[in-house]
């Protein structure tokens, strides 16, 4: 099969497609066929160039760290957990996340999600459990705010919204949903953290959602807003 | 102390970097990439305390026994005793920073029982509380960040330490963007770099963890403790790329390990060790999965898919996705993998290296699982470790001036700018490959002699032509400059599993299968002008 992917050798070079002709199985995931790629002692292209091996981020290689983030076929998509069965077509194609800086290849860098969420200081400070009333509803809480403490902050849901461009005032679906949990967890901080959401989130998401179709952790991030819109 | 540099951003560093910022002191806190790629989110099953809800019967004494005896008395007694004593107050804490701990149906924190433990007391975020801490933590160093006080160093790796006289002045830090290494001075200097998986490719953990810091250390004088005590998890998932860990959860809830023959299912753990056969501790179960000689399999489908889908989805998922298996309607096929390293940078009960004002924490430090890991003790440990070396620090007064470091970091960036000019014909992933076959061949679970003398001298070989690499410019530096530390720690790995001529928790030999008495003490291996001394820790010297 041929793969088509986008090259860039440090973050001020020109970018450039390049396509490898790679035997594929249907099990394999796209990070086992980068992988895969960059085995070989020499690496060429479908051109029959000797070229370089393609940079790519990995961590747990198992959909629980997000450093694997990047656009195959024009999805937004962990490597490690897209497999080649899921794949239409003849060709696949793969480029890093458009909405942040490219370092390397397929390697981006995603400090702008850390640099916001420390920017309004969303954390949590302070938790006691008594605080959320019946124990009913502390057991019936927790699901959600279990699901959200497992957002990878991998950037997939920045990358598919239409609302979110450089990260300068609107923050997106991870930031949303760390404001739920600070706001369930500690009930003192509920009306700062919810006056920041609305700022860097509320006052302009246009709802489309498409964040909770490409959420590796399947967040439902419209429970969130729910919440913190009231 | 004033300031200090941690390196790791995993809960070891960052549980160290909030400890030392609450009490003032400034911190970088370097790690290439942000906490949430740490191998830390990938800890499943949970972290051991004896609360006051405990177990009946269950005691704090029981906690430290069990530990004790699971590490086959190779742990420090008086560190361990402070792990077990310090656990219910490491819960409250990440219950009080809202680490979303899965409940009873009243409310109250739920627990699990877990391998080779007394009693059930293995506290749990569903199937991904190292995930669950981490999210935690991340808003801690957060609100410190925001005070100023603590400052992380994304894209920068750790290349060396500054020492001088037997004293840590802070880490030489390569910043991947402007291509530079950079001297960081500082007061203490505090190591959280996880284990070494790359010495073996594929292992349950991290690609991230490699071992390169423990391996530089060493060269630089620092003592490296009970390197051949690795632990083989005994339920993990073969995929393309790497061994999938079924967590310890899975057979805490009941799940049972079986071998077929002629068709019918023999449950081998529970004909030899009764009903409690399959919470063997991890030594025990993977050396009797090995010593069945057949694909063995852990069934869990019993347990009903409502259970399984509400307390162990994550394994659930895993198993479906990468190997299409219903976990509620089959069983998973299972063989044990390198998983945790109970050996690494030798500390003290401080958890400071022989070094002044160097420190290691988490699972980059051995210190209190011995010859082997209970379930439910590494999280607590890394929260613990991180503590220790905090407190430590903030009771001490400023190392003083720190000397001039300038003509090194001249000589290691001109090292830097050679390797870049190298060439030869082997590309640094190439040796690490063959590293990871040398060591899967020498290390397994049972070790002989022979195997480990030949594994010594191919990682011989390896670091004669280490420093003649193919450069890959296409690689980040990090990748590049790595490879001798990473060499070297494997063959100080090699050279402690040899010297210890005993069979010993995860350590077995076939040449000699029994324990000695005499050797139950820590192995540390130094670093002597090139020769690599391993001796035993006789007086005690990292138990005090």
């Amino acid at each position: 099969m041929n793969v088509r992917i986008l090259r860039q050798l440090t973050p001020t070079s020109p970018t450039r497609w390049e396509g490898f002709n790679v035997d594929v199985t249907d099990d394999m995931s796209i990070a086992g066929l980068l992988d895969h790629i960059n085995y070989n002692d020499d690496i060429f292209d479908d051109q029959g160039n000797l070229t370089t091996r393609i940079g790519w981020e990995c961590s747990c290689l198992q959909g629980a760290c997000g450093a694997c983030a990047m656009v195959v076929n024009d999805q937004p998509v962990l490597a490690c957990e897209t497999f080649v069965r899921d794949l239409k077509g003849s060709t696949i194609e793969i480029r890093p996340l458009r909405k942040f800086p490219v370092v390397h290849d397929l390697i981006v860098d995603r400090s702008s999600i850390h640099e916001n969420l420390t920017s309004a200081n969303v954390c949590i400070e302070s938790y006691d459990p008594n605080e959320t009333g019946s124990q009913a509803k502390l057991v019936k809480r927790q699901r959600h705010q279990y699901e959200i403490a497992k957002c990878l902050k991998c950037g997939l849901c920045l990358e598919v919204c239409p609302n979110y461009t450089n990260g300068l005032t609107f923050f997106g679906a991870l930031f949303a949903n760390d404001c739920y949990l600070v706001a369930m967890r500690n009930k003192s901080k509920a009306a700062e953290i919810k006056a920041l959401y609305g700022e860097h989130f509320g006052r302009d998401c246009s709802k489309a959602l498409s964040c909770m179709d490409v959420c590796p952790a399947q967040i439902s991030t419209i429970s969130s807003m729910a919440h913190l819109n009231r | 102390m004033d300031k200090v540099v941690v390196i790791g951003s995993g809960i070891a560093g960052c549980a160290c970097a909030v400890r030392l910022a609450e009490a003032g002191i400034h911190v970088q806190l370097v790690s290439p990439y942000p906490s949430e790629r740490s191998q830390s989110v990938m800890a499943a099953g949970g972290i051991n305390a004896v609360l006051s809800d405990c177990e009946e019967g269950d005691s704090i004494a029981c906690h430290v026994q069990d530990t004790l005896r699971g590490g086959h008395n190779l742990a420090g007694t008086q560190a361990v005793r402070t792990l077990c004593e310090r656990a219910p107050e490491v819960i409250a804490y990440l219950e009080r920073i809202g680490t979303v701990f899965s409940l009873e149906a009243d409310g109250s924190l739920a627990r699990r029982a877990f391998g080779g433990q007394t009693h059930r007391r293995t506290y749990y975020c569903g199937s991904s509380t190292g995930k669950q801490i981490v999210s935690a933590l991340v808003m801690e160093v957060r609100r410190f960040e925001t005070q100023g006080l603590i400052r992380r160093r994304l894209w920068s790796s750790f290349h060396s330490a500054l020492i001088r006289d037997g004293r840590c002045f802070g880490a030489i830090l390569y910043d991947e963007k402007s291509g530079n290494l950079m001297a960081e001075h500082a007061d203490a200097l505090v190591m959280a770099t996880g284990g070494q998986n790359a010495l073996f490719g594929k292992t349950t953990g991290s690609t991230q963890c490699d071992g390169y810091a423990a391996g530089k250390l060493f060269a630089q004088g620092v003592d490296l403790k009970n390197l051949e005590f690795v632990q083989y998890h005994p339920t993990t998932l073969e995929t393309s790329q790497k061994r999938m860990l079924i967590s310890e959860a899975v057979r805490g809830e009941g799940g049972r390990l079986f071998y077929l023959e002629h068709g019918e299912r023999i449950y081998f753990m529970e004909e030899k060790y009764g009903d409690g056969g399959n919470l063997m501790p991890r030594d025990v179960v993977s050396q009797e999965m090995a010593a069945t000689g057949r694909e063995t399999y852990l069934d869990a489908s019993f347990l009903g898919k409502d259970l399984i889908d509400k307390r162990l989805p994550e394994v659930r998922d895993i198993c479906s996705k990468y190997r299409g298996i219903d976990v509620a309607a089959e069983p998973i096929p299972v063989a044990p993998s390198v998983h945790f390293f109970m050996g690494g940078i030798a500390v003290d009960n401080n958890h400071e290296t022989n070094i002044q004002n160097l420190f290691a924490a988490g699972e980059c430090a051995s210190m209190y699982h011995g010859a082997n890991r209970l379930g439910g003790n590494s999280l607590l440990a890394a929260i613990c470790g991180g503590w220790v070396v905090a407190d430590t620090i903030a009771d001490r007064s400023r190392a003083g001036a720190s000397p001039d470091f300038a003509a090194l970091l001249r000589e290691e960036n001109q090292k830097l700018a050679r390797m870049r000019d190298t060439s030869s014909v082997f590309p640094v992933m190439y040796i690490r490959d063959l590293l990871a076959k040398t060591m899967a061949e020498c290390l397994g679970i049972v070790r002989n002699d022979s195997s480990l003398a030949d594994g010594i001298s191919d990682v011989d070989y390896y670091l004669s032509i280490a420093e003649k690499i193919s450069y890959d410019p296409s690689a980040m530096m990090y990748a590049n400059y790595s490879l001798v530390g990473i060499l070297t720690l494997a063959k100080a790995t090699l050279a402690c599993a040899r010297q210890r001529r005993e069979s010993r928790g995860a350590h077995v030999r076939s040449d000699y299968p029994a324990s000695q008495d005499s050797l139950c003490h820590a192995s540390i291996v130094s670093y002597e002008n090139g020769r690599y001394r391993v001796w035993l820790d006789k007086d005690k010297r990292y138990e005090r």
